[in-house]
């Protein structure tokens, strides 16, 4: 049995079940099998994984699916795809565990939540293992109307027309942008005749000319809204806001990945060519990204806007990592997608218990001294904070150093660079601005929210129950990915020459 | 012309069965009164299927025009099903209605086998005056009536712009069979001019019959006019005959003046899909949405047209692949107006708020077929249809064309989404709305039931064909 299609297959009959008898199951019953599958679902991956011989994709299965068109259900992961299924499916338990001591409001509405957060999990475990570009797009598309709903139906409480817009916002975005892509999905296949991705990866003949521009323009339009890419992002800071603690960790830790790992996987590796000439563009809005984003930071008033805004430069460093077209910009792109997963999710997590407990995620309300009324929670928001400004020793440091030295390796005349000289000295000073003011807006929360006189207020409960599990876990994670880097790199490092092996 | 004395039976056969049945069908009602829908629909059903096993045993003139006939002849059957919900309406006559039905359907097969002009041009009528005769059926309704003005003058108007470009094409080449035209505008020297009017006036007819952009006012109008299995019937059937003739047309005698109309083809398509989205945002009855949805739909199904010249299979088998789920996703939710209209008691979007909390099935038929018709995933058949017009777009070189094709991709999905929304919406909105929606006549009957379970068949064609897309696409050529 292929380990990878059961890992697509559970959480599908899962959500299939809990939609279908949503009425005999409890709230509890769900949150709980909700954490199971995924949980089963991780074991799968790490012992398919683990079992895999070591050369080409693991648990690769090409079949049939539509002869007339050429579509095959063609799944397989690799070096690159691994780390970010485990991840999807670690974080997809995380957030169903969260559910257990805090349902949705509504009677007896958790399975139907859970059912949606099945379906998103499907879908990104569908995406991370296609190796078909129709299939990729199908999976792509499929997560978008349960986010919608997920947002929309249980999102912010106190904000029933706002949380509508913010979910229609973003569908709508997303659904421009992977439109476009699938243009640019036919017109690969119009010029190559196929739509397997590892045939098209060794192809000899790179792809060039106007056509191919034209695919790898649509492409990155689709999967620039995606990640989002600076001016595109506009529909994040709302979506992430407005989501409930659920979705904003999904949106984050996973949605954002589907981008970039489209960046790597159907643009870099498809189409090197047309994507060296995008490279310049890419690295640019990446970068402008990064500084737009924290000045934005250090205007927002709302915690999870906040961090929404941080991801919008968290995902700068991965897009200049992937446009320096280096070995070592990749696996940056690679390990940051992980790292901003874990800590953006951890950052969420908090916002969230602080937002349940005091009805807002607004700075000015939760008030000062949260070391003295939460200790936990303050020290849990603090360490995450710290990981996410890229503190070395944390997760969120080798992601962005490495884009950086990706960047400076450019600028040095790296000869195969996809950024020239003068640009990447450029974009690598602009984006070390942008490290600067990283830390300036989450220092600003910190003496803000934990620092100072404690302002005690009648919802203060420090963390409890799942809260204090899942703290647990991601911080362990965080720990674990700054202090042994070398347990990602080792697995992505070898698939990296497959992702370049044409933009070379 | 000794070649238009003979009959070709192989394709002639099919529309003759189903003009029979028509005859049948209104013979038995006037000596024999009283029968009512289940018997006129028996008929109806008899003759399709004699049609059906008709053309199974003989093909057609070709594989692509079988094809057309196939979804023409299948469709038919389901609006003639779905009539059945008609069963108490006293201003829809059983006989007359099936008569007329039928009437169309084999105009609409007519369409598509036809191989001269002269037939072309006579199938268009045996199309048009039955349906604008449906649409008028209900006399008491001043709305209906209006509808059916409109609806006639229109369809005058275009095919008298349409025999204009004949007399002009018959000027020209001296002949009107489609062998005859092809050769004789490839000798032809014709000047420039005169070429383009009679493609363009040639085209029109036929356009106005798909309801594309600017002929498309008559299709809101005639949908609000029309009860919901006619509606459903000028939207797939009358639709998928117009296409059929119109791929024929364009793909045989004028193949050899492909760069005078590729432009024009790629202009109404662009324009149907972005005017019949636009209109369909601003509905708030399913009809009505349906109406416009129908508009833009139709300018996809036109889109892959302008590769036509391109001469590949893809190209020719795209707008067949693509009427195919639009067919099955159409009906389905039209099965689902059809049986609202019944048990909730009207068609606007209140009747159906949280409608998939009372009737699940219902909520996922609806979910089902307007996913597919916004070519979206769990409706994956939807989206490999949507694929498949973007090959011939994107071969043909038209790349302003699918960026077109793409940004409609999305405004459809607005529409579609939110009458999805609303038939799952949460309990607490289904209070209100039944308040809203009170004073509603609500029948039930067996009529309903058999609606229902066109229903059904729709829902679960869609998961099967979603599932596994070769189910629909390998039997089309």
């Amino acid at each position: 049995m292929n380990g990878l299609v059961v890992a697509l297959a559970v959480p599908a009959v899962a959500a299939l079940l809990l939609v279908v008898a949503r009425s005999l199951v409890t709230d509890l019953v769900a949150a709980r099998v909700g954490t199971a599958t995924s949980l089963v679902v991780a074991v799968l991956l790490l012992v398919t994984w683990i079992g895999h011989d070591g050369d080409g994709y693991a648990a690769e299965i090409d079949l049939v699916w539509v002869r007339a068109l050429g579509i095959h259900l063609h799944l397989g992961m690799d070096g690159i795809s691994f780390p970010l299924l485990l991840m999807t499916a670690l974080i997809s338990a995380l957030v169903c565990w969260a559910l257990v001591d805090h349902p949705p409001a509504g009677d007896n509405a958790t399975p139907g939540l859970v059912g949606l957060v099945m379906v998103v999990l499907t879908a990104a475990v569908g995406v991370f293992a296609a190796l078909d570009l129709l299939l990729f797009f199908v999976f792509f598309e499929l997560a978008l109307i349960p986010m919608w709903f997920v947002i929309a139906r249980w999102g912010d409480p106190h904000d029933p027309v706002g949380r509508r817009t913010a979910a229609t916002r973003f569908l709508l975005y997303t659904v421009v942008g992977s439109a476009f892509m699938l243009v640019g999905f036919v017109t690969v296949w119009a010029l190559t005749g196929t739509l397997q991705i590892p045939e098209l990866a060794e192809r000899g003949d790179v792809l060039d000319g106007g056509w191919a521009l034209f695919a790898a323009c649509t492409i990155a339009l689709g999967l620039a809204v995606k990640t989002p890419i600076w001016p595109l992002h506009l529909w994040l800071p709302d979506a992430h806001a407005k989501a409930p603690t659920v979705g904003s960790v999904l949106l984050a830790a996973v949605f954002l990945k589907l981008g970039t790992y489209g960046l790597l996987r159907v643009l870099v590796s498809v189409l090197p060519g047309p994507a060296r000439d995008l490279a310049p563009w890419l690295g640019a809005l990446g970068v402008v990204g990064i500084v737009v984003a924290a000045l934005a930071c250090l205007r927002q008033t709302d915690l999870k806007r906040l961090i929404a805004y941080s991801s919008v430069g968290h995902m700068g460093f991965v897009v200049l990592g992937i446009a320096t077209l280096t070995e070592i910009g990749v696996a940056a792109a690679v390990f940051a997608s992980v790292a901003h997963g874990l800590v953006t999710g951890l950052l969420f997590f908090n916002a969230g218990s602080l937002k349940r407990r005091f009805g807002t995620a607004e700075i000015a309300v939760l008030g000062r001294g949260l070391y003295a009324r939460m200790p936990a929670l303050a020290v849990v928001l603090g360490f995450a904070c710290f990981a996410s400004l890229g503190l070395p020793g944390l997760a969120g440091f080798w992601g962005e150093m490495m884009a950086l030295r990706g960047a400076y390796e450019a600028s040095a005349g790296a000869g195969d660079a996809g950024l020239g000289p003068a640009l990447a000295a450029v974009l690598l000073v602009g984006a070390l601005l942008g490290v600067l003011l990283t830390s300036a807006y989450f220092l600003r929360i910190v003496r803000r929210t934990l620092q100072g006189v404690p302002t005690p207020h009648e919802h203060d409960l420090d963390l409890d129950g799942s809260e204090r599990g899942i703290a647990a876990v991601l911080v362990v994670a965080v720990l674990l990915l700054g202090l042994a880097p070398g347990i990602v790199m080792g697995v992505v490092e070898p698939s990296i020459p497959a992702i370049l092996g044409g933009a070379r | 012309m000794t070649g238009s004395q003979l009959i070709d039976w192989s394709s002639a056969g099919v529309p003759l069965l189903v003009a029979a049945g028509a005859i049948v069908a209104l013979v038995v009602d006037a000596f024999w009164p009283g029968g009512r829908w289940r018997r006129a629909g028996t008929i109806a059903v008899a003759s399709l299927a004699a049609a059906g096993s008709w053309l199974a045993s003989t093909g057609s003139t070709g594989p692509i025009v079988a094809g057309f006939s196939w979804v023409i002849l299948l469709s038919a059957l389901a609006v003639v099903v779905l009539a059945q919900v008609l069963e108490d309406d006293a201003t829809m006559p059983a006989g007359e209605s099936v008569f007329l039905m039928l009437c169309a359907t084999a105009g609409a097969l007519t369409l598509a086998s036809a191989s001269d002009f002269v037939t072309l041009v006579v199938a268009l009528e045996l199309l048009s005056l039955p349906s604008i005769a449906l649409v008028a059926m209900q006399r008491d309704r001043r709305e209906a009536v209006s509808s059916a003005w409109t609806f006639f003058l229109a369809s005058a108007t275009a095919t008298a712009v349409t025999l204009m470009g004949l007399s002009l094409l018959y000027g020209l080449t001296g002949t009107l069979t489609y062998e005859g035209v092809l050769v004789g505008l490839q000798a032809e020297r014709a000047p420039l001019r005169v070429v383009t009017a009679v493609v363009v006036l040639v085209l029109i007819g036929l356009v106005f019959k798909v309801g594309a952009v600017p002929f498309h006012l008559w299709i809101p109008d005639a949908y609000r006019g029309a009860t919901v299995p006619v509606a459903a019937f000028l939207s797939v059937v009358s639709k998928g005959g117009a296409l059929a003739g119109l791929l024929v047309v364009l793909a045989y005698p004028f193949v050899a003046l492909q760069p005078r109309w590729d432009v024009f083809i790629a202009v109404v398509a662009a324009l149907s899909m972005t005017v019949g989205n636009l209109g369909a945002l601003a509905q708030r009855d399913i009809v009505g949405m349906l109406a416009w949805s129908s508009v833009a739909q139709g300018g996809f199904v036109l889109a892959p047209l302008v590769a036509v010249a391109v001469g590949s299979d893809l190209v020719l088998t795209a707008p067949l692949r693509y009427l195919a789920v639009y067919a099955v996703a159409n009906l389905t939710v039209f099965a689902v107006a059809a049986v609202g209209v019944r048990r909730l008691g009207g068609t606007s979007y209140a009747h159906y708020t949280g409608v998939a909390r009372r009737d699940p099935l219902l909520g996922v038929a609806l979910l089902m077929g307007l996913l597919a018709l916004a070519g979206f995933p769990p409706a994956v058949i939807g989206l490999v249809a949507k694929y498949v017009v973007l090959q011939p777009v994107i071969v043909s070189g038209y790349g302003w064309l699918a960026a077109v094709m793409a940004v409609n991709v999305a405004l459809g999905l607005v529409y579609y989404l939110r009458l999805a929304v609303v038939a799952f919406a949460p309990a607490s909105r289904v209070l209100r709305s039944e308040v809203a929606a009170s004073g509603a006549t609500v029948r039930e009957g067996r009529g309903t039931a058999i609606a229902y379970a066109v229903v059904v068949v729709g829902v679960v064609a869609l998961v099967a064909t979603s599932v596994a897309p070769t189910l629909l696409l390998g039997p089309l050529p």
